[in-house]
């Protein structure tokens, strides 16, 4: 049988800090990723992630325990690992001196594409990616989002067996950030390894088969969506759109302590833990306080889930 | 081969873009030869040898090679600001290499400025070369490269601050360029200034290049030399490829 495409075993890494107490940042980790799948790594500001992609890339030496991507050890074996893996790191990265074409091309030479392939490669994914009109200009000369989608371009001119997203959708508008997920999805088809990092939970929703959510270097929860949801039961998601807000709304969303609320214009959007029939009594009471154009109902998002696990933390 | 080369069209496609890269690296020293070589020698009789701009000859390749190696070093700080190099360090290549297939580069520029500032030499000072020493001269300039780039990735390797950086790479550059042999013989400076530079790896590749180009120096000491920027050398690549190591 074929190794994971990702294994994590008692991972640790410990930062030392001059006259400080150690950090660790990742925490015994373990846990395996099967190929072909889109795994998607959440936490808040601080939980690790980073570091943890940082030790799966090579970039960091692990203080104890073994990570291997496709089976080969990445403090053992780390030009193996970097010949499977890609990598788009949460800062926009680039070869700004360089025009769009030779940045697609100086990727696709680092990982041995021909160069016929790779010009033809080139050709394409500036197509996919909407940049074939830069395709001669700097890259310090394009705006941020233009920059970024040359950085995750380029991911798509190696056929590298493991890519590595770290808020890949920085800077992209709705439209391109659609197609983008979409070729996602398309290379986990073809049996490439997507590991992505992001705080925009309905991304992940969308997008990950597989999610694993940490905090303060450990991992707090892991599953596919529904059996994260399930760590949430009981919590529905309400959304109600007003003709004219009434002025009694807010404070009476507050008085109702939802686990998160947000006023939008005239639509209150809230999650609520409670009974389903006592939801259905809070709708009618927020319903009767003005003329109600749509109300929506649901069951937990993975963002609510993700809220009270980071509560119970 | 393949990250060596895919290395080396980089760095080259990057030093294209920009004719300021290219002006520093091949034409700078030229200038050092024919303004400051020329005005000195005007100004000074004619020395042993056939004059000061021949004498000086050996230190402008000297300092050819040590200023390419030094502003190549900026190209770290340019990666790091860029974002790449974090990224770079994550393709298939190993950190060995990414610092050679910056080095082979460096290396050709030297080699391209060498043979500029010989054809100026030849054509504009009558510098006659012998072209047996040509081979010893090639492996001179690629070897002085290589100290000096070593030396400088590790410094920029281990300064995250573009202003310290610059400081210390003004400040060494300073120091290391007149406490040397590059523009004065040894003979008549003070003792102080003489000892300092006697342990300047930037005399030791003076006085090797000035053996190859009109064939002066002593044996021993240029043995010694020699043995000095090998130690040199292999200390500086030995901190440069740590300091990558430490990198992420």
């Amino acid at each position: 049988m074929a190794a994971p495409a990702l294994e994590v075993d008692n991972l640790v890494k410990v930062y030392a800090r001059r006259g400080q107490p150690p950090v660790r940042a990742v925490d015994d980790m373990s846990f395996s990723v099967p190929r072909g799948e889109i795994f998607g790594l959440l936490g808040p500001n601080g939980a690790g992630k980073t570091t943890l992609l940082k030790l799966l890339t090579t970039l960091l030496r692990p203080s104890s325990g073994a990570a291997r991507i496709e089976g080969f050890d990445v403090a053992l074996r780390p030009l193996e690992v970097r010949r499977r893996i890609a990598l788009v790191l949460q800062e926009t990265a680039g070869e700004l001196l360089l025009n769009v074409r030779d940045n697609l091309l100086t990727f696709a030479r680092f990982h041995g594409v021909a160069a016929p392939a790779a010009r033809r490669r080139a050709a394409a994914v500036m197509e996919m990616f909407q940049i074939a009109a830069e395709a001669e200009r700097k890259v310090q000369d394009l705006s941020g989002g233009t920059r970024r989608r040359v950085q995750v371009a380029k991911m798509f001119m190696a056929d590298t067996p493991v890519l590595f997203l770290d808020e890949f959708s920085t800077g992209m508008d709705p439209i391109l950030k659609r197609a983008v997920m979409g070729y996602l999805r398309e290379e986990a088809a073809r049996g490439r390894t997507i590991v992505l990092t992001t705080q925009i939970l309905s991304e992940a929703e969308e997008l990950c088969g597989d999610i694993l959510i940490m905090n303060r270097g450990r991992q707090v929860a892991r599953g596919d969506l529904n059996a994260l949801k399930l760590l949430s039961a009981g919590v529905s998601d309400v959304a109600l759109t007003f003709a004219e807000l009434p002025p009694g709304l807010p404070a009476a969303v507050a008085a109702l302590a939802p686990l998160r609320s947000r006023l939008d214009g005239n639509t209150v959007e809230l999650s609520l833990k409670a009974e389903e029939a006592r939801v259905l009594e809070i709708v009618g009471e927020l319903s009767r306080m003005g003329r109600v154009l749509r109300v929506e109902m649901g069951g937990a998002s993975l963002e609510d889930v993700f809220i009270e696990l980071m509560r119970g933390q | 081969m393949g990250p060596l080369r895919a290395m080396i069209v980089r760095e080259a496609k990057i030093r294209a873009t920009n004719v300021t890269f290219l002006f520093f690296d091949l034409f700078y020293p030229l200038l050092y030869l024919l303004i400051f070589g020329v005005g000195i020698n005007a100004a000074l009789s004619p020395a042993r040898g056939g004059g000061y701009s021949v004498f000086f000859l050996a230190g402008v390749l000297a300092l050819a090679n040590f200023g390419i190696a030094s502003s190549s070093s900026w190209s770290f700080f340019l990666d790091r600001d860029n974002g790449i190099f974090l990224e770079m360090l994550t393709y298939p290549m190993r950190r060995s290499e990414y610092l050679l297939g910056k080095l082979l580069f460096n290396i050709a520029i030297a080699f391209v400025q060498a043979a500029l500032t010989l054809a100026m030499a030849a054509g504009f000072l009558g510098l006659r070369l012998d072209g047996r020493r040509l081979p010893l001269l090639a492996v001179l300039i690629a070897v002085g490269v290589t100290g000096w780039f070593f030396l400088y990735s590790a410094i920029a390797l281990r300064i995250r601050r573009n202003d310290v950086f610059n400081s210390v790479t003004n400040i060494s550059y300073f120091v290391l360029m007149f406490a040397s042999s590059v523009f004065y013989p040894l003979g008549p400076l003070p003792p102080w200034l003489r000892t300092v530079a006697l342990a300047n790896p930037l005399t030791w590749e003076a006085d090797w290049l000035r053996y190859a180009t009109l064939g002066t120096g002593a044996p021993a000491r240029l043995g010694w030399e020699a043995a000095g920027f090998a130690l040199f050398a292999g200390a500086s690549f030995f901190v440069a490829v740590r300091s990558l190591r430490e990198q992420g």
